[in-house]
């Protein structure tokens, strides 16, 4: 028989303890620390778009407009603007993003759903390391062992879809007995190439964790309903990996668009706006200020900034496009859809 | 009373040298402390400046010196970030953008530290090899890179190669994109010689650290080494640029031949570059702050017919300023001696490097530049670190103003006579072209006046035995830092046989618009294939109830 321990009922309060949230001890310590830590992330990058923008006040306002819609830069004869600029930037992360997008996403899907499970780590940690390869590296690749090929690439297309803008080149006969290789090389399309390999590795890595996170029983019910494993790859991996596969994506696309060295190193710099990606020539934001903040002058300067502005905020906005996206798909609404 | 002092003197000595020596033991700082110094500048004197750094490091001096441009050199100077800059052009004072270029208030003086000349080196190809004995006038030059000669077959490149043709293929012209001395030497050649070209494609006079990159087809690229890189590289086929001589012979490419005012075609060798600057107007006021820069004028216009028209100097900018508060006396001195090595001993391998050793005045000069630094700092040691210690070749301590490699410089050969030739010698080898039978040895060369006919047909002649003498002379055979010879061999180079000749021919593979109109040929056809069976699957349809009894 066992009897339980009576309580002296006078000793209970008839009031329940008060529920305070408030952190005490090591707790409150803790707290105020990773709040501070936090913090001192958005303190960094306000100040870096305050500090931006605060140096790109008198161009603006030296330049008004045109400093959007002019394409030429030429700081000596008080004529530039980034329309050139921006629209190279543009132009070189579409190209990487149509090349490594596929890529990554393919990579991911394998990685994740088809590679034997041994190998997966390996794969794994391949794809990192190409993320662990310095830009300078990829530029030297672009610049010495891809150009050559791609240059042969770029003489083919324009030969044969040369009617359409984006393949064109202008002042070269892609049939011409001694072609004019020069005019196919040193262009977007290749310096493209170099950023994809860059970007790779990132929207892969993103992708990948998405995909790794497709619940287990939903897959096994599609195989158990029938489907191939594309098939369940299909109807349950890929939509509940959406959200990963458009933030991964523009998460890339937010490094394409700042990457510089590969670019200094691969493109001739040119001004002017153009869609005929495979021609040489154009320039990017960051190609630009790299190349020419050794010898600008102060007012130069604030017009380099100025460009290194307008490329912080676009970064900036397709950075938090891309996390929103991401961090929604984690949710698993997206499975439904 | 003698005496006594004498010997307290000795005493003071003996002990000053025992406590030297337990210094030095301990601390070895015995003889001088050396800090590392940095640098930046000028990529024209890039190469022979990384030579010397590679030299003196062995003695342990610290030198770093990045490229980066002239400009840039001057800039960093005068924010006070490195120690010292190389300049091909002196500080502008408002440069060509209306931008400052001063140094600031640091205090500095010029100080000339190697001769070169400005090079420029091609890529052409005929039938897959590489021509190697371009010559051109100053004017085509100009006109190339101001856009108005475009091709290589244009005539008046064939006119500058006695009748010589090349293919057509664009020329392509390669121009540096960030602020160069290289760039700035060069346009003050053409706005000297050839205003009426160089005007109105710049828009203004004068000179410019930045190249005007007009039209589509100039290429820009950074840096001497990037242009030469861009040059030598798989698309550079058509390509012409300017960089310091070193460069081509560096990457074993060929340099055009410029022709000079007394109608002869040279390449920038040391001799020639040596026998141009004995006409440099050097500024003699020592209390100018532009004391030791040079006026080309006289080079660009030197009648001697072994003069390279666009040869120059390139300056060190010396941190002079006692209140420097970069230098101290341990990077002052290192500074001091890693000048003294290089406008001593350095001079010697500035000719086998494609630069020209200084004469002998402007050494003497660039010591009292030098000792400027003592000035500054008492505290540097500059003993036994002057003229009469240095152990150079090429220096006459007779006359100070002569220049013994201009007097040593080999005359050119007959065939690089405007209206003869071309000569077959390749180029960007760091040999004279010249019909010289300096040592007996080899062959005199015989073909180069005959060579003369229109139309590049006289290959014949070429096939003088002169050629294989000239071009297969063993390497030993000219000392490239004296310019004596060595050994039996020759200096002697003639027409080689293996000249390349093209003939013009534009075939016209295809037209533009042959093009347009066959490419939307090619569409509609693709657009037939596709719904042609379709509407008339449709319209057969569309018929058969017509056909058939109407429901």
């Amino acid at each position: 028989m066992t009897t339980l321990p009576v309580h002296d009922a006078i000793d209970v309060e008839a009031t329940p303890r008060a529920i305070s949230r408030k952190a005490t001890g090591a707790d409150k310590v803790f707290v105020a620390a990773i709040r501070t830590v936090g913090s001192v992330v958005l303190v960094i990058t306000g100040g870096v778009g305050v500090f931006l923008g605060w140096q790109a006040l008198p161009t603006l306002r030296h330049y008004g407009w045109s400093f959007f819609t002019e394409s030429s830069w030429q700081p000596e004869a008080d004529v530039l603007g980034i329309a050139a600029v921006l629209s190279g930037t543009v132009l070189v992360a579409l190209i990487a993003m149509s090349i490594a997008f596929p890529l990554a996403l393919i990579t991911a899907l394998y990685i994740s759903e088809y590679a034997p499970a041994g190998m997966r780590s390996l794969l794994v940690s391949l794809v990192d390391l190409m993320a662990a390869v310095p830009s300078i590296i990829w530029g030297l690749w672009g610049s010495y062992l891809i150009m050559e090929h791609a240059a042969g690439l770029a003489m083919w297309l324009d030969r044969n879809l040369g009617f359409i803008p984006l393949f064109q080149v202008d002042d070269a006969d892609p049939n011409a007995a001694v072609p004019v290789l020069s005019r196919y090389s040193f262009s977007m399309f290749v310096a493209g190439i170099a950023v994809a390999m860059m970007v790779l590795p990132m929207a892969c890595a993103v992708m990948r964790q998405v995909f790794s996170q497709t619940p287990q029983g939903e897959k096994e019910a599609a195989l158990a309903l029938g489907a191939t494993r594309w098939g369940m790859v299909r109807s349950v991996v890929l939509p509940f990996g959406r959200g990963g596969i458009i933030g991964g994506a523009m998460l890339g696309l937010g490094r394409a668009l700042g990457e510089t060295i590969a670019v200094l190193l691969i493109l001739s710099p040119s001004f002017e706006v153009k869609p005929r990606v495979l021609e040489i020539g154009g320039n990017t934001v960051s190609a630009l200020i790299a190349g020419r903040f050794g010898d600008a002058s102060s007012s130069q300067l604030s017009a380099l900034l100025a460009a290194g502005f307008v490329l912080f905020l676009i970064t900036l906005v397709v950075n938090t496009v891309a996390a929103t996206i991401v961090n929604r798909s984690r949710s698993g609404a997206g499975t439904d859809a | 009373m003698i005496r006594p002092v004498r010997v307290v003197s000795r005493v003071l000595v003996a002990v000053a040298l025992a406590m030297s020596f337990l210094v030095g033991s301990s601390t070895s700082a015995h003889a001088t402390v050396y800090a590392q110094i940095e640098g930046t500048g000028s990529t024209w004197s890039e190469l022979i400046l990384q030579q010397w750094i590679a030299d003196v490091d062995a003695n342990g001096m610290k030198v770093v010196y990045t490229g980066g441009g002239s400009t840039k050199g001057r800039k960093d100077f005068s924010q006070d970030s490195t120690d010292f800059a190389i300049s091909e052009i002196p500080y502008q004072g408002t440069d060509e953008r209306g931008q400052s270029d001063s140094s600031n208030g640091r205090e500095f003086a010029y100080l000339p530290i190697v001769a070169g000349g400005t090079a420029f080196t091609y890529q052409l190809k005929i039938g897959n090899k590489l021509v190697r004995n371009l010559r051109l006038s100053g004017e085509t030059l100009a006109k190339i890179f101001t856009n108005k000669i475009t091709d290589w077959s244009d005539p008046a490149i064939a006119k500058d190669n006695n009748g010589r043709k090349f293919p057509s293929l664009p020329i392509i012209p390669v121009v540096r994109s960030d602020g160069s001395g290289t760039t700035a030497q060069f346009t003050t050649w053409m706005d000297h010689q050839y205003p009426g070209t160089w005007r109105p494609y710049f828009g203004q006079s004068g000179l410019t650290s930045y190249y005007p990159k007009k039209g589509d087809r100039m290429v820009s690229q950074a840096g001497s080494d990037q242009v030469m890189n861009t040059i030598k590289g798989f698309a550079g086929n058509g390509m012409i640029g300017y960089v310091e001589y070193s460069y081509p012979i560096n990457a074993d490419y060929p340099v055009v031949k410029v022709e000079n005012k007394a109608g002869y075609f040279v390449e920038p060798t040391q001799y020639n570059t040596a026998v141009a600057l004995t006409k440099a107007k050097i500024n003699q006021d020592k209390k100018s702050q532009l004391y030791l820069t040079q006026i080309l004028d006289g080079v660009y216009n030197n009648a001697d017919p072994r003069s390279y028209p666009i040869s120059s100097y390139s300056y060190m900018i010396l941190p002079t300023g006692a209140d420097d508060s970069r230098m101290s006396t341990a990077k002052r001195q290192t500074l001091a001696d890693f000048m003294y090595y290089s406008l001593c001993s350095g001079q010697t391998k500035a000719g086998a490097y494609g630069y020209s050793s200084l004469p002998l005045n402007l050494v003497q000069a660039g010591f009292q530049q030098l000792a400027k630094l003592k000035k500054a700092d008492p505290k540097v040691n500059l003993t036994n670190r002057d003229v009469r210690s240095c152990n150079n070749p090429t220096f006459d301590g007779k006359n100070l103003n002569r220049n013994v490699l201009a007097d040593k410089a080999p005359q050119p050969a007959a065939c690089d006579k405007s209206g003869a030739g071309p000569c077959g010698t390749p180029t960007g080898t760091n040999k004279p072209s010249t019909d010289d039978d300096t040592t007996g040895g080899g062959g005199k060369a015989t073909g180069g006046t005959a060579g003369g006919t229109p139309g590049g047909g006289a290959t014949g002649a070429a096939d003088a035995g002169g050629a294989a003498a000239g071009t297969d002379a063993p390497p030993a055979a000219v000392d490239p830092e004296t310019g004596a010879v060595a050994a039996a061999g020759g200096t002697t180079t003639a027409t080689s046989s293996d000249e390349i000749y093209a003939d013009p021919t534009e075939l016209a593979a295809s037209r533009t618009s042959d093009d347009r109109t066959f490419g939307w040929l090619a569409v509609l056809e693709l657009l037939a294939l596709v719904l042609v069976p379709g509407l008339y699957v449709v319209s057969m349809r569309r018929r058969r109830p017509q056909i058939g009894p109407r429901p």
